[in-house]
């Protein structure tokens, strides 16, 4: 573990309770300089609460939480003055227009951006003038981040920023919250797409009921999984295949149907010229070959039993 | 200044939000045409039917003198039947009945009688029989010539210009400043509160206590605004009076209005939602309006209800603000009223700042 003053955030221990309801039970862990970490998770295991709780937006029932070095229930404003926040489905006011409230916003800091050099950085530039009511469900969003940006924080919590936008639209913030952290910030973002957390995450960590269940990198997480590929084939004529298990790194072998086989590989380098090897030697000609690598979600799946989307109930709120 | 932007950022919101806007200054304004427009205090006259039965010079020249009469207006009937009916109807309250050959008994110096029937319930009825008789009494005199050794020189003098409607243009400053207090920022607290938008407050260094200064300070301007705008139409437009101070009246306003704000603030804390709460609102204001004395003072309201009513906060605001705008006394002339103000004041901003949350 790295040393906790090089970190821009170190929880230990967490625990938030609400009444008899265990939120968030017992967590640590450590955000670096300059990375993306995600926390995910389906609604309701505690991603929320726990940002708020870094945030200092609620107070915890236990444990310790340092941002920048500073303790967070102690100097709390102090911290509020170095990090960015976007809250999951917060409005702003209705009838002030993007630059007014970015102004005003501003105002709230010792330091503050302009507000039209933020506008300009999430292209807003011609819905400066226009009230928060009238802007896309995408430039709602774009601005909720360019006012998490008005002090040039050095820590940007989002909170399932894409959540309610269409492919398109996610897309586009996608490249936006990139384009922050490249900017030497940390980011930590809540979200329950696991292909959000894979494209944008340096680092994840899976939560699950109050828990976190794993943390690293997407790529580590995945290849975590005892088999992190599936070789899919299908046979011409139904053709049996038999002794497919003993193939190089085949770790299990699922019979489909309509001679479709899928292979669960733990390493698909290796699995693959022995498939191939095997097919030629036994006659059997294959019209269809497909590697897919395993997803987040099958990490989730592997270590939870259920998937992301199964816990529709939300505790968090 | 971090105040100042937020007093300009919130009287900009107010000033936008046409809704609102209706509520502050047009709905107030509304009362004060449509009352003003009223004559409200036309001199009620009595209607007094006669049968004329003599129909000669003599009962024609006492028609004239009672006619001459400013409460009276004198309503010739053919028909007595027809008057009878219309007196059992109460669509006629007096009735005199002039007998036949008036002229000539006065001549023979023989005494007529002159009928009056009259509606029992009518609450004039003492007055005007007091006045017909001190009419007969006169005209009794001069048909007997008799010298006026005792003349009664009655001087009528208009103390001050004032009528109803001046009575009630500080009811409606009283109305206007705290339905839109009650009502208004009960809304606005809960729409910042259901989208989140305290809480993204909450997650700026900005002390909640200077946000809340902010907004504040914008209504209690708007109800700067709203009073003038009600004097000056009132004043300006229907000849509306103010005799007193105005910078008293502004006194009293904000005084009334932080306490009614602090209720709109306690509204918006105990309501769901923005609907909630304008329904609560008008369920504490509306009442409050009725019986605090912004259409009639409140000693007409029966039994203990003026005691009560003289402890809420929108009385005592009133009855200081009509001795300042009517009698031109100065504030201190009403240290009960500004006490019992000052308790609320105390009062409801505490019950507002515990009844507060975020979430």
């Amino acid at each position: 573990m790295t040393d906790s003053t090089e970190n821009v955030i170190d929880v230990r221990d967490l625990v938030k309770r609400f009444g008899s309801l265990t939120a968030v039970d017992g967590i640590s862990f450590s955000v670096r300089p300059g990375e993306v970490f995600g926390i995910l998770g389906p609604n309701g295991a505690g991603k929320t609460t726990v940002l708020e709780c870094i945030e200092g937006l609620q107070k915890p029932t236990a444990g310790s939480i340092e941002v920048l070095g500073l303790d967070v229930l102690r100097e709390t404003n102090r911290v509020k003055e170095l990090i960015g926040i976007q809250l999951q489905a917060s409005a702003y006011f209705d009838y002030l227009t993007v630059r007014e409230i970015l102004r005003l916003f501003g105002s709230f800091y010792h330091t503050s951006v302009p507000p039209d050099e933020l506008i300009a950085q999430v292209g807003l530039e011609d819905k400066a003038g226009t009230t928060i009511q009238k802007l896309s469900g995408g430039q709602k969003q774009r601005f909720t981040i360019a006012a998490t940006l008005v002090n040039d924080p050095k820590v940007v919590f989002l909170d399932e920023p894409t959540t309610g936008l269409d492919p398109q639209a996610r897309r586009g913030l996608w490249e936006f919250i990139q384009s922050i952290q490249q900017k030497g910030r940390s980011v930590v973002l809540t979200t329950h797409y696991m292909e959000e957390a894979a494209t944008l995450c340096h680092r994840v960590a899976i939560m699950d009921r109050g828990k976190i269940v794993a943390l690293d990198t997407p790529s580590n997480l995945v290849h975590s999984l005892p088999a992190p590929y599936e070789v899919r084939v299908v046979t011409e004529g139904r053709a049996a295949m038999d002794g497919l298990e003993s193939l190089d790194a085949v770790v299990g072998v699922d019979h489909g149907e309509n001679g479709t086989f899928n292979l669960r590989s733990s390493e698909a380098a290796k699995t693959l010229p022995a498939l191939l090897g095997w097919v030629n030697q036994a006659g059997v000609t294959l019209t269809h070959l497909e590697v897919k690598p395993a997803t987040l979600e099958d990490v989730f799946l592997a270590l939870t039993g259920h998937g992301l989307e199964d816990r529709p109930e939300d505790l968090s709120s | 200044m971090i105040l100042g932007s937020l007093v300009l950022a919130n009287l900009k919101m107010l000033f936008r939000n046409r809704q609102s806007l209706f509520w502050a200054l047009a709905f107030p304004l509304l009362f004060v045409g449509i009352f003003g427009l009223f004559n409200l205090d036309q001199t009620t006259t009595t209607t007094i039917g006669v049968v004329d039965r003599s129909q000669d010079d003599v009962s024609r020249a006492l028609i004239q003198s009672l006619d001459a009469i400013n409460t009276f207006k004198v309503e010739n009937r053919d028909d007595e039947d027809d008057a009878r009916k219309d007196l059992k109807d109460g669509d006629l309250n007096f009735l005199i009945v002039i007998p036949g050959g008036l002229g000539r008994s006065v001549a023979d110096g023989d005494p007529a009688s002159i009928g009056l029937t009259y509606d029992e319930r009518s609450p004039t009825s003492a007055v005007v029989i007091g006045i017909i008789q001190r009419f007969l009494g006169e005209v009794n005199l001069n048909l007997v010539e008799a010298p006026s050794l005792l003349n009664l020189s009655a001087q009528g003098v208009r103390a001050r210009d004032l009528d109803y409607f001046d009575f009630l243009l500080p009811g409606f400053v009283g109305m206007g400043v705290m339905t839109y207090a009650i009502i208004g920022l009960g809304a606005v607290m809960t729409t910042y509160r259901e989208q989140k938008i305290l809480k993204r407050i909450q997650a700026t260094p900005l002390r909640v206590r200077t946000f809340f200064g902010g907004l504040i300070l914008a209504h209690l301007m708007l109800a700067l605004v709203q009073t003038a705008l009600i004097l000056a139409a009132g004043i300006l437009i229907l000849d509306g009076d103010i005799l007193g101070n105005y910078a008293y009246i502004g006194i009293l306003v904000v005084m009334g209005n932080t306490v009614f704000l602090s209720i709109g603030f306690i509204v918006g804390s105990i309501a769901k939602n923005a609907a909630a709460a304008s329904g609560l609102g008008n369920a504490v204001a509306m009442p409050m309006m009725f019986l605090s004395g912004v259409f009639f003072p409140t000693d007409d309201l029966p039994g203990f209800l003026p005691t009560v009513v003289s402890y809420l906060p929108l009385a005592p605001m009133l009855e200081a603000m009509r001795g300042v705008a009517l009698d031109a006394e100065p504030l201190w002339a009403f240290p009960t009223e500004l006490a019992i103000l000052g308790g609320w004041v105390i009062l409801a901003a505490a019950v507002a700042i515990k009844s507060f949350k975020f979430g």
